[in-house]
């Protein structure tokens, strides 16, 4: 809020409560129009988030009030139950196929789109429309129908359907993120344009060639966007369900071979009916995905660059 | 005066905000359609029992010019997830469909209406009151049995006539099964069957064949993990044959009869329900026939008549007399049974079974008749499973999956189950 939106009778007010007075009223309509959003956060997230906290040390079974357990299902999950951690190792697999992929390919095509002439919008919109629609459940079913056997990839590489084989269902529900890198792409093209030219230009004067113009201008020169990308989609893919879901037909098979975290959270709250069980995972689920993004940032200290340090 | 101005802006600009929070949340609740009472009424099935079901709804409407009654329905597996989710927001559906399986946990939790204190308008007299009985939680009428219902191998005709493997009939055992199944994959050059080691439904036969049961009196687990190793053992090496169908076509399997080797085309013969096998009849050309399931081998039957399903009625729901009013209209009225035909199983309500027996066509004569000659010779079902039941059929599917793609020997996928089923049932 500016100045300017201070009602004029306060300038007739003594120049101590002309301090005070405004503030509060600032403040006041400050809150008022925050309104929306604080109860909007305060009922829908921080409640709820509460409640789930509260139910992870509980035994709730969506029918009988919950009982307080203490720290059973956290126990639990940590040294009697094999599945969970299958499902840990199947994310991590899942996010360190995904998030290289997906940012591999936006960079290329954004590369690509940055130095063409004509058509660029077109191409633009084509390759973001999949992060449009590739998140919807509808899509992911398409996909299923791809992959299964009898499938359009079964007849073009006679490789049977991947989503019945375990051992490549997971890149199937790999490449369903993978395809949807618009959003990415689009970030990166942003990036890329606001290169300067001076800089290719001075490092063609050198004899820089292509390729050691993007190893020196481009790559430390996007480092943020890259940066900012990279944390983004990590904390996406860690969070990972509608593709798996619909693909495995809400199982996460075969044979527990995408069964990703979310999945078996699901599972273990709306089929097994032990809300507690999965309230205790949703927030150890929250507090990896703290701890990897911590570490992101942490790192990014030796890699990323900013223009304006180099001023300093 | 500015300081008014904010405040009654600030209260009203509040309430606005508090009516737009409010009016996100609410809505679903009260339901009227242009003055009319909307009852909303879920079931799983297939398109075959959409059709007949959103038949007979029109003629209930017909007759209630004030209900509009909502329907939706999906496959087992998606509906079971939905109506536990629904349940605990306390959205149950006004009219809901509920398994066997789901009755103890539903009623125990409060989402289902006692019913009653609907008898007046909820009729059960015709109903045999063994079956009844079935719907009934700590000496309360939860749930409404609406057919009756038994385990076929159902079968291709046309394959396996021309295979010239003998026909399957009465008092076969599962080892007589199991050759055929090879006779079958060895003939037509397919699987013989559906894998059916990763159905509980089906190890609950074989195990029933062997005097055995899947629950003990007492809620406890009513085999061992050797008796489970045996059974996946058996229906492994059938699998290592090729006499049932391969992991990659098993794991399709989502209680839809579409996605069963046999309704795609790529086996003989399924073990199944019999009133859903109906939906096979627009997938498999040649039609298929039901037969009774294998017995033990000292010819101990493992099948037995189960309610197929039951109506209930949520117990938060605005419309009590209406929802009874429909449940009674699909249960005891002669116009909606001629509608509904068998295809939830034939009916419970006796007059009824009796009247409309006769005049069953096409494949509610073919389940009439198979459950006929059956009558007299099957054992009495089990008591109701009890409540940690429910996720076991999907860990029971899972720990089998590990053994059919070959991950996990049987006896470790069996000890597997055994300790989560305790687990599960304990809790």
């Amino acid at each position: 809020m500016t100045t300017t939106d201070v009602p004029a009778p306060t300038a007739h007010r003594s120049a101590a409560s002309a301090q005070r007075r405004p503030t509060r009223e600032r403040q006041g309509a400050a809150w008022v129009f925050l309104s929306p959003w604080v109860l909007g956060a305060t009922v829908l997230t921080l409640l709820p988030m509460a409640v789930s906290l509260y139910l992870s040390f509980t035994d709730y079974d969506l029918f009988d009030p919950p009982h307080w357990v203490g720290l059973r299902n956290y126990v639990q999950m940590f040294t009697e139950d094999p599945r969970y951690w299958r499902s840990v190792l199947t994310t991590l697999t899942y996010v360190v196929i995904a998030v290289p992929l997906q940012l591999g390919l936006a960079l290329v095509v954004a590369l690509a789109l940055k130095g063409m002439k004509r058509g660029k919008g077109f191409y633009r919109s084509a390759f973001y429309a999949p992060s449009l629609l590739g998140a919807s459940m509808s899509v992911a079913l398409v996909w299923r129908a791809v992959f299964n056997d009898g499938g359009t990839v079964d007849h073009l590489l006679g490789t049977g359907g991947w989503v019945n084989q375990p051992g490549w269902a997971l890149l199937a529900v790999a490449l369903l993120t993978v395809w949807q890198f618009g959003a990415p792409m689009v970030i990166f093209l942003a990036g890329l344009q606001q290169i300067p030219a001076e800089l290719y230009e001075a490092a063609a004067v050198d004899g820089a060639g292509k390729w050691r113009q993007f190893v020196s201008v481009t790559v430390p020169m996007l480092s943020p966007v890259l940066f900012f990308n990279l944390v983004l989609q990590t904390i996406q893919a860690f969070q990972v369900f509608t593709p798996a879901f619909a693909i495995s037909a809400g199982k996460g098979g075969p044979a527990d071979s995408t069964l990703v975290y979310t999945l078996y959270l699901y599972d273990r709250g709306f089929v097994a009916s032990h809300m507690g069980y999965a309230s205790a995972m949703a927030w150890v689920l929250l507090l990896v995905i703290g701890a990897v993004t911590a570490v992101l940032f942490r790192t990014s200290r030796s890699w990323v660059f900013y223009a304006s340090e180099g001023e300093r | 005066m500015p300081g008014h101005r904010t405040k009654g802006f600030c209260s009203s600009a509040a309430a606005l905000a508090l009516c737009a929070v409010l009016a996100g949340c609410g809505g679903s609740g009260e339901s009227a359609d242009g003055g009319r009472i909307v009852l909303r009424y879920t079931w799983w099935g297939n398109p075959d029992r959409a059709a007949r079901t959103e038949k007979a709804v029109a003629l209930f409407e017909q007759r209630h010019p004030d209900v509009r009654v909502q329907t939706s329905f999906s496959g087992y597996d998606a509906y079971k997830q939905k109506l536990a989710t629904q349940a605990a927001g306390g959205d149950a559906p006004d009219v809901m469909q509920l398994d066997y399986r789901q009755i103890d946990q539903y009623a125990s939790g409060g989402v289902l209406l006692d019913l009653g204190r609907q008898r007046r308008l909820l009729r059960t007299d015709g109903i045999d009151p063994g079956l009844l009985a079935t719907g009934r939680v700590r000496g309360a009428q939860y749930a409404v049995p609406q057919g009756r219902g038994t385990e076929t191998v159902v079968y291709d005709v046309q394959a396996w006539r021309r295979s010239g493997v003998p026909l399957p009939g009465r008092g076969w055992t599962w080892d007589q099964w199991a050759d055929a199944m090879r006779a079958l994959a060895k003939k037509t050059g397919r699987p013989g069957g559906t894998d059916p080691g990763q159905s509980e439904d089906a190890f609950e036969i074989w195990l029933r064949g062997q005097g055995k049961s899947l629950y003990t009196k007492d809620r406890g687990l009513g085999f061992t993990a050797a008796d489970l190793t045996r059974w996946w053992t058996f229906t492994d090496r059938l699998r290592r044959e090729g006499a049932v169908s391969p992991a990659e076509q098993t794991t399709q399997l989502d209680g839809s009869v579409e996605n069963t080797p046999l309704g795609r085309g790529k086996a003989t013969s399924d073990v199944n329900w019999d009133a859903p096998a109906s939906g096979y009849g627009a997938l498999v050309k040649g039609g298929v026939a039901l037969a009774p399931m294998p017995s033990g081998a000292d010819g101990t039957p493992g099948q037995y008549f189960k309610p197929s399903m039951f109506l209930g009625i949520g117990a938060h729901t605005h419309h009590a007399t209406q929802a009874a009013q429909l449940i009674d209209f699909l249960v005891n009225d002669p116009d909606a049974a001629k509608i509904l035909g068998a295809t939830r199983g034939i009916p419970v309500n006796e007059t009824i079974r009796k009247d409309i027996g006769p005049r069953l066509t096409g494949f509610d004569r073919t389940v009439a008749d198979y459950q006929a000659s059956l009558e007299g010779t099957l054992k009495d079902p089990p008591q109701a499973p009890p409540s940690g039941d429910n996720a076991l059929q999907t860990t029971f599917q899972r720990d089998y999956d590990q053994v059919s793609y070959e991950r996990m020997s049987p006896r470790t996928a069996a000890e597997n189950y055994v300790t989560e089923a305790k687990a599960e049932l304990r809790s």
